[in-house]
């Protein structure tokens, strides 16, 4: 194993540690409810899902691959909706956009 | 669903299940495109075992062959994972006031982006937060991502080249992750923080990079929410 790679590993991995592990101990016993860090807190997760849905899909729509895409996601919404299953969705997602792109191709 | 018993580590286990299924098959890709560009097995598989971070990983694959200096490497795929200091304190506020975060320095090494949204979605379905439970999550995905990278550096580059189809689907397996786990926390209150995250992902994206692009996108999401008065209460 090359030491740069490992050094890289170690250092990338320290601070992402850090980012995940140290934020957790903020004391949050004293936010008001309703208050606008507790806003910004609550609004957090859903964005940030969002945010990395966009960002991971955005590659296909700049790609050319608008069909095998919306056949994805069309088989993640059904499959949740008639299941609520994470699982389910997720592998329906993946299923819906392998045929469409079979199909194409 | 609303339990009121303590969650347990195999209730973390069971819950980790998506994220594992999800994570293989991505991690076996991350195994086959290292090996592909010249990493080593173990090198592939230490990447994996130490910074835990799919995305920044494969970029560290494009840095590392591309030849750039280390300190760069290193600057760019810290400022890649930046966005994980926002999970903590979301989630512990989600958790409520008497959670304990006695552990949290060893399992919050395992609150990736996929970890960080099942666990909201299990607290917002009823389960009750607790680090055992978070163990189990944690564990059960990790698991997955060092099996998925360990088999497919084994596999080698080019392993997927003759499936185009398995290759597309695989591509595919994390946005869908991604899109169910949205879905599983998704609150009428929350659509407008979710309609500027995206937006804003996209613009900047487009106008700069995708890394700046998702830090736009998770902040002006949250700010967005600031904004809305009724957020605060939907969690």
């Amino acid at each position: 194993m090359r030491a740069e790679i490992l050094l890289l590993a170690l250092a990338v991995g320290a601070c992402t540690w850090a980012f995940r592990v140290l934020p957790t101990r903020a004391d949050l016993s004293a936010l008001p409810q309703g208050g606008w860090l507790s806003r910004f807190l609550a609004a957090t997760g859903p964005a940030a899902i969002a945010t990395l849905f966009t960002a991971s899909a955005l590659p296909m729509v700049q790609g050319g691959a608008p069909v095998p895409l919306l056949a994805g996601v069309a088989a993640v919404l059904a499959v949740f909706g008639l299941t609520r299953s994470v699982v389910g969705a997720t592998l329906a997602g993946s299923a819906g956009y392998a045929l469409a792109f079979a199909a194409l191709t | 669903m609303t339990d009121s018993r303590p969650s347990s580590f195999a209730d973390g286990l069971g819950a980790a299940l998506p994220i594992a299924l999800g994570y293989f098959p991505i991690a076996f890709a991350f195994g086959v495109a290292a090996t592909g560009a010249g990493l080593s097995g173990v090198e592939a598989f230490a990447l994996s075992l130490i910074i835990y971070a799919g995305a920044a990983q494969f970029l560290a694959i494009a840095l590392v062959t591309g030849g750039a200096p280390l300190i760069v490497a290193a600057f760019t795929l810290i400022a890649m994972n930046l966005r994980h200091v926002l999970y903590g304190p979301a989630l512990m506020k989600r958790a409520g006031p008497g959670a304990s975060r006695r552990l949290a320095w060893f399992w919050a090494f395992g609150l990736t982006d996929e970890v960080f949204g099942a666990a909201l979605g299990q607290l917002a379905r009823g389960r009750r937060f607790s680090e055992a439970f978070m163990f189990g999550l944690g564990l059960g995905a990790y698991a997955s991502w060092l099996g998925g990278t360990a088999l497919g550096a084994w596999a080698g580059g080019g392993a997927l080249a003759g499936w185009p189809v398995v290759e597309a689907g695989l591509s595919f397996m994390l946005p869908a992750l991604f899109l169910a786990l949205l879905l599983s926390i998704l609150s009428r209150v929350q659509l407008p923080a979710i309609a500027v995250a995206a937006l804003a992902t996209v613009a900047v994206t487009l106008a700069w990079s995708g890394t700046a692009g998702i830090l736009a996108g998770m902040i002006a999401g949250a700010v967005t929410g600031v904004a809305n008065r009724r957020a605060g209460d939907a969690g």
